[in-house]
């Protein structure tokens, strides 16, 4: 109230020299002049370190040069064409579309059940969420090399198979089992980090909801069709854009486990742009890759929004 | 205001003289001293007793060690090199990747100061392997050969006869690959291994031998061929050691050299460092040295070359690090020092005839023989990589391909693909 009387009080003073339209009354001035000083060094850091980057990989990925020292030169849609005429960027974006549309879906939903899980009460709960919290903590090189350890075919998951009378498997030296051991190994560390957003969701969710749909004889599925799900829905906006997001670009566990075998079948994009930049020096090609990758981010994320922003 | 004015200019000369401390010391300079940074694909113990010979040789001269794993190495150059990091002076350079390191512009031509020396000093296959469009572009430090390493006490368990040293007399692949099966029912956990077991600089030779080349042909070797016959035969036998279990599948390549040292293996083929594993392994295995096999119906060929010295072109300490580079290439004392702990062979003529001489009594009686196939060896049957602009295309392609194989891919449809994504590379590079 008080704010309101004292821009009321400066407009009207203001209003003797220029009109009160074309220019902000000082106090309002200096509140925008201050929020701007508080977001510049953000907006600064922004555009140095992401806008300016982004706009040269796209300029990049229309040049051509023969080494990361030598001048560029135009080369127009070049690069794109060498992408797209090669059937093997169109097999990595086909693999990375299988990946997402398998690695997103089982983290999510095993996350939202364990949340669910981890939110009621019980005993030994502090226990339980640390071991699911725990692999969130693990360097993801260092996991990364202790599944690899575990997945070898003479190694510690298959001594347990074998125990047990189920023959030993080729898990990442097989096409078929290499992606989705890399999905395992993801979703080890995955779930729990993705699960520490749901419970915080979940927290914010009030009580008395769940006790009026008890009233009218909800049960538990019921109550989490109805009232779990519609009021996690901005938690779980987030949730599917950054893990699709996070899950676009992963990298780690393909350059340290599989170098995209066998056979290209774990050859995900990110690794695909890294093993042409900087394995093979081709710049300009990763630079056309990685403008490509943004366009399917961008793309999928704003669909995303777009659906889970939705009010019923 | 003159005197806020005054204020601001000592600040300013004050923040201008931190920043040229800040310029000194990235300029090498530490009280007079010029500090050198290397960046190498092996670790700072193997350089160590040279890098101490050097900076007694020039007190005034440091030498700072960057050392990053093989896998990341190439990848570190085009990043830093690639990057103009004047933080890097010298740098390893593999065989093989002076033609692309010099056609990309990250190699200072050493024509002028270092080719005479070369040709004069360092063994005669060097000069070749370090230039590119007739120009030095690298000086040589190492150089390297195979052997067939056997364990004599599971090769007499399984009633197999010890190869002989001869080179005249030397095996089949096709014949070891039987007298591993051998082994393994007798008992050997895994049977014949490579050291390098899905790299081309170990493979090559196989391929070689089978009459396949090195894969890069044509003007500039830029033409791709590597689904011919000889790669198709030598891959299928490769495929074997796996599919029949001689070799372990899914198991990193640097973890294959200890599976021989403590005792798990029957065979393996490595290089003179496998002598020093041996050694320094508690299971202290009694082993041989033979000559490296060749395909049946083929000729012998034996993997060769090793890591070069180059000098980046964004360095500002060009002529300490020119005096770096004379000291572990071409000074007898400093390329011997390099080879010292490792065990690998020096470049310089003088220090690899002594390298080469004691190689007899590297490991008492299992090295017994050594020095002699060695000499025999590297005259008559070494083959080095391919000098193209795409050879880490190359290394890159075929190592994939290699996996596959390893892993149960077809042999002909695997290599088949490779040629046609290798060739899309280089055509690139045209």
């Amino acid at each position: 109230m008080g704010s309101t009387q004292v821009i009321t009080a400066t407009t009207n003073r203001g209003a003797g020299v220029m009109p009160a339209s074309r220019r902000r009354p000082p106090r309002l001035r200096g509140s925008w002049l201050a929020a701007l000083l508080f977001i510049a060094p953000t907006l600064v850091l922004l555009f140095v370190l992401r806008v300016i980057p982004t706009i040269e990989g796209i300029i990049s990925s229309f040049q051509k040069s023969v080494s990361a020292l030598a001048p560029p030169s135009w080369a127009g849609l070049n690069n794109y064409v060498a992408l797209f005429e090669n059937g093997d960027f169109l097999k990595v974006l086909g693999i990375t579309g299988i990946f997402i549309v398998l690695i997103v879906p089982f983290q999510i939903v095993v996350a939202i059940f364990v949340a669910l899980l981890l939110n009621e009460t019980f005993r030994g709960r502090g226990i339980v969420r640390a071991f699911i919290f725990l692999p969130v903590a693990a360097p993801a090189a260092v996991a990364t090399v202790i599944w690899g350890i575990a997945f070898q075919p003479q190694g510690p998951i298959n001594a347990v198979l074998e125990s047990v009378g189920i023959p030993g498997q080729p898990f990442l030296t097989s096409p078929s089992q290499a992606l989705i051991s890399i999905i395992i190994l993801m979703s080890w560390i995955g779930i729990g980090y993705w699960t520490l957003f749901l419970i915080a969701g979940l927290q914010d969710i009030p009580g008395e909801l769940y006790e009026a749909a008890a009233l009218d004889g909800a049960g538990w599925w019921r109550c989490f069709w109805s009232v779990t799900l519609p009021n996690l829905r901005r938690t779980l906006a987030f949730v599917i854009v950054a893990d699709t997001v996070s899950s676009l670009i992963a990298f780690v566990p393909v350059a340290i486990l599989t170098r995209g075998g066998p056979a290209g079948s774990t050859r995900l994009i990110m690794f695909d742009v890294y093993n042409n930049t900087f394995v093979l020096g081709d710049v300009h090609l990763g630079s056309a890759e990685v403008t490509v990758l943004i366009a399917i981010l961008v793309t999928i994320t704003a669909i995303q929004f777009r659906l889970l922003g939705k009010e019923k | 205001m003159r005197k806020h004015l005054r204020y601001i200019a000592v600040a300013v000369a004050a923040a201008s003289m931190i920043g040229l401390a800040g310029c000194s010391s990235n300029g090498g300079g530490d009280g007079g001293k010029t500090t050198l940074t290397m960046l190498m694909a092996d670790p700072q113990k193997n350089l160590q007793p040279a890098i101490d010979g050097f900076e007694k040789k020039y007190p005034n001269i440091k030498v700072n060690y960057e050392y990053v794993p093989f896998d990341q190495y190439n990848n570190l150059v085009e990043q830093r090199i690639g990057g103009k990091d004047a933080g890097v002076d010298v740098f390893d350079v593999d065989s093989g990747t002076v033609g692309t390191l010099a056609n990309k512009g990250y190699l200072v031509d050493l024509t002028s100061d270092f080719a005479k020396d070369v040709k004069n000093k360092s063994l005669p296959a060097e000069y070749e392997a370090n230039t590119f469009q007739g120009k030095l572009w690298s000086v040589p430090m190492w150089d390297s050969m195979q052997y067939l390493y056997y364990n004599k006490d599971l090769l007499a368990k399984a009633g197999i006869p010890e190869p002989s040293q001869d080179p005249s007399k030397r095996l089949t692949y096709q014949q070891l690959s039987e007298d591993a099966k051998k082994a393994q029912e007798a008992g050997a956990k895994w049977d014949l291994l490579f050291d390098q077991i899905n790299r081309y600089y170990q493979l090559q030779a196989v391929i070689e031998s089978a009459g396949g080349g090195s894969g890069a042909t044509g003007k500039n070797l830029l033409t791709a061929d590597i689904d011919n016959k000889g790669w198709v035969d030598a891959m299928s036998w490769y495929s074997t050691l796996f599919s029949d279990g001689l070799a372990p599948r899914g198991v990193a390549t640097e973890q294959l050299p200890p599976l021989f040292s403590s005792g798990q293996a029957a065979y393996i083929i490595s290089g003179p460092w496998q002598a020093a594993t041996n050694k320094a392994d508690k299971a202290a295995v009694k082993y041989g040295v033979a000559p490296t096999p060749f395909f049946e119906g083929g000729k012998p060929a034996m993997s060769t070359g090793s890591w070069n010295l180059g000098l980046n072109p964004a360095s500002k300490n060009q002529d300490a690090a020119k005096k770096l580079l004379q000291y572990l290439s071409l000074d007898e004392e400093g390329n011997s020092l390099t080879a010292k702990v490792l065990g690998i062979s020096p470049t310089n003529k003088v220090a690899f005839d002594k390298f080469v001489a004691g190689l007899d009594s590297l490991d008492g009686t299992n090295t017994a023989g050594m020095s002699k196939l060695t000499n025999e060896e590297l005259n008559t049957i070494a083959v080095n990589r391919p000098n193209t602009p795409g050879f880490t295309q190359l290394a890159d392609v075929t190592g994939r391909a290699f996996d596959d194989i390893r892993n149960g891919q077809p042999v002909q449809s695997t290599l088949s693909s490779a040629q046609k994504e290798l060739q899309g590379l280089w055509d690139r590079l045209k």
